[in-house]
């Protein structure tokens, strides 16, 4: 027990008066979290409406890409862009490897799926009523997307909310394409692996908390734009 | 134009041969659940794949609109003059000074009306709307069919209904559909009047539709005038307004004399000039100078009578049997 309340005193010091280190940490987090959001959600929100309303070919493919991608393992993602970035591989000459960008990239590919998905999911969900209507109404493909996806807020706000989560709560392919470099490449799961490793664990509670603040509220955020206003 | 369809294409559950849609006409596409009404609609606008997929505005059979107001509701998809007509439409249909609302707060009659005011608004050529009036309280459905008279305009038009007030208040041509297969189509009247077989004629029932201009108003009541006969029926026709009478053929009585027919308003002297039995009943045609009332009497009824075709009859309707609607 004593070990456990020396952990929590340490993880309480840590938070209450923070280096600039940590600070460091988290805006890299919130930055490279933020952008492959943005960056998956606007890939994948359009591919979930299209698997959802559109009649084309390949588009069982398609479904079955999403499906893998959602589970996709991470460190293997990693892995595979890592390959694709080495000095010697085939983009190896763009310099991206152990840098912020690659670690966008990898995050973009795992939660582009999951953007897909959910908005698939929550766009089917709107019922056979409201789709017939919605073919009946004469608009472009386009114009159809946009009237589903404000139809299914509440659903694609979750989509948003799921890559977040996925893309903030990520080691695997970070810390494989990123490297996990201090000041550079480490953001806050990365952190608590390295300083677990090293056995000072108040330091990882504290990064743990914050991630779990941050994804607090980002959930509740997201769940507010989502909410019926009308 | 003639259609040909069959949906699936394999097994087919809808199978109609040379079902005729005109431009500029109106035709009620009548039959009894599960005939494949909504399944041939759907083929015509192509959301279901397989049928031609006509370039048409659409009403579907639910009703659903979009999270929003109701004025946003009426415009979508549409420019902005064809959205003022649609909020036109809807201000004739009672939804006027109602456009900031949210859609989330309206009865099913309310939800009707503004999908159909949209649905006519849509400049598309041919119009088809799948039950328009089914949530619309029956006493305002010769007002809301009017409106569709005019929505529809000089277009072509497919209502499909199982309702024959509906019917006779929307179209001007009936194709009736049983089982998947068109069983008889034609004018309106004629339809309604002459089913093909028994079995249109249980579905269909045997009424008379005549047309006609209203003469005056008396409460619920109105009296139209058909070719110098006078029709007293229930509905809100004005004077000089183009109307029909509908009535049941079941509704008809038919007398041996002149004499009294006690609080009967409507009584037509004539001659029988064609006698039609049936298994059940017998179909009467008594030709009373501008119409033929067609009169359905049990066999019991007819050889106790001793009618036969030339005899002179009178026939006589309840005005609380026969329905007055606004024709189009």
């Amino acid at each position: 027990m004593e070990f456990l309340w020396e952990v929590l005193v340490e993880a309480f010091r840590t938070l209450t008066a923070p280096g600039p280190r940590l600070g460091l940490v988290v805006a890299l987090t919130l930055m490279v979290s933020a952008l492959s959001t943005l960056i998956g959600t606007v890939l994948g929100i359009p591919v979930g409406v299209a698997l959802a309303l559109g009649r084309f070919r390949g588009r069982r493919a398609l479904g079955l890409v999403v499906s893998v991608g959602m589970g996709f393992p991470p460190v293997l993602a990693g892995l595979l862009l890592l390959l694709v970035f080495w000095r010697s591989g085939p983009l190896g000459g763009l310099g991206l490897i152990f840098t912020p960008t690659a670690m966008v990239i990898a995050q973009v590919a795992l939660a582009a799926p999951i953007a897909a998905g959910v908005t698939a999911g929550a766009v089917r969900g709107l019922g056979a009523a409201c789709r017939e209507q919605l073919a009946a109404l004469g608009l472009g493909r386009i114009g159809r997307g946009v009237v589903a996806i404000r139809e299914a807020r509440a659903g694609v706000a979750a989509a948003v909310a799921a890559c977040f989560g996925r893309v903030v709560a990520e080691v695997g392919a970070v810390l494989v394409v990123g490297g996990n470099i201090v000041g550079e490449t480490r953001v806050l799961t990365t952190l608590i692996v390295e300083e677990s490793r090293q056995a000072r664990f108040g330091a990882a509670v504290a990064a743990g908390v914050v991630l779990l603040v941050i994804s607090l509220v980002v959930n509740v955020a997201v769940d507010r734009l989502g909410r019926e206003r009308t | 134009m003639r259609v040909s369809l069959r949906y699936p294409h394999r097994d087919p559950v809808l199978r109609l041969e040379g079902l005729e849609l005109v431009e500029g006409r109106r035709t009620v596409v009548f039959g009894p659940n599960g005939a494949g009404k909504t399944t041939l609609l759907r083929l015509l606008a192509g959301t279901l794949p397989g049928g031609p997929g006509w370039d048409a505005a659409y009403l579907p059979q639910t009703t659903h609109l979009f999270r929003g107001t109701i004025g946003w509701n009426l415009g979508l998809g549409l420019d902005t003059e064809r959205a003022v007509l649609a909020a036109r439409l809807a201000a004739r249909l009672g939804m006027g000074e109602r456009m900031s609302e949210p859609v989330s707060r309206l009865s099913g009659g309310e939800r009707q009306r503004v999908a159909l005011a949209r649905t006519l608004a849509d400049p598309r050529p041919w119009v088809l709307l799948d039950e328009p009036l089914t949530h619309i309280d029956a006493e305002d459905r010769s007002e809301v069919a009017g409106v569709i008279a005019a929505g529809v305009g000089d277009r072509g038009a497919v209502i499909v209904t199982h309702d024959l007030e509906t019917a006779a208040a929307s179209g001007s041509h009936m194709a009736v559909l049983l089982e998947g297969r068109l069983r008889q189509q034609g004018a309106l009247g004629k339809v309604v009047s002459a089913p093909d077989d028994p079995q249109v004629a249980s579905v269909v029932g045997v009424s008379n539709l005549w047309e006609g201009v209203g003469l005056f108003r008396s409460g619920a009541f109105a009296c139209l005038e058909v070719g110098g006969l006078r029709v007293w029926g229930v509905g809100a026709i004005g004077k000089g307004v183009a109307g029909r009478a509908l009535f049941r053929g079941e509704a008809v009585a038919v007398l041996r004399t002149d004499g009294s027919a006690g609080s009967v308003r409507n009584r037509w002297a004539g001659t029988i000039a064609e006698i039609r039995r049936g298994g059940r009943w017998v179909e009467l045609r008594v030709d009373v100078g501008a119409a033929v009332v067609t009169a359905v009497i049990t066999p019991g009824a007819m050889d106790e009578m001793g009618l036969s075709v030339g005899a002179r009859v009178m026939a006589a309707v309840k005005a609380s049997s026969v329905r007055l609607l606004a024709a189009g």
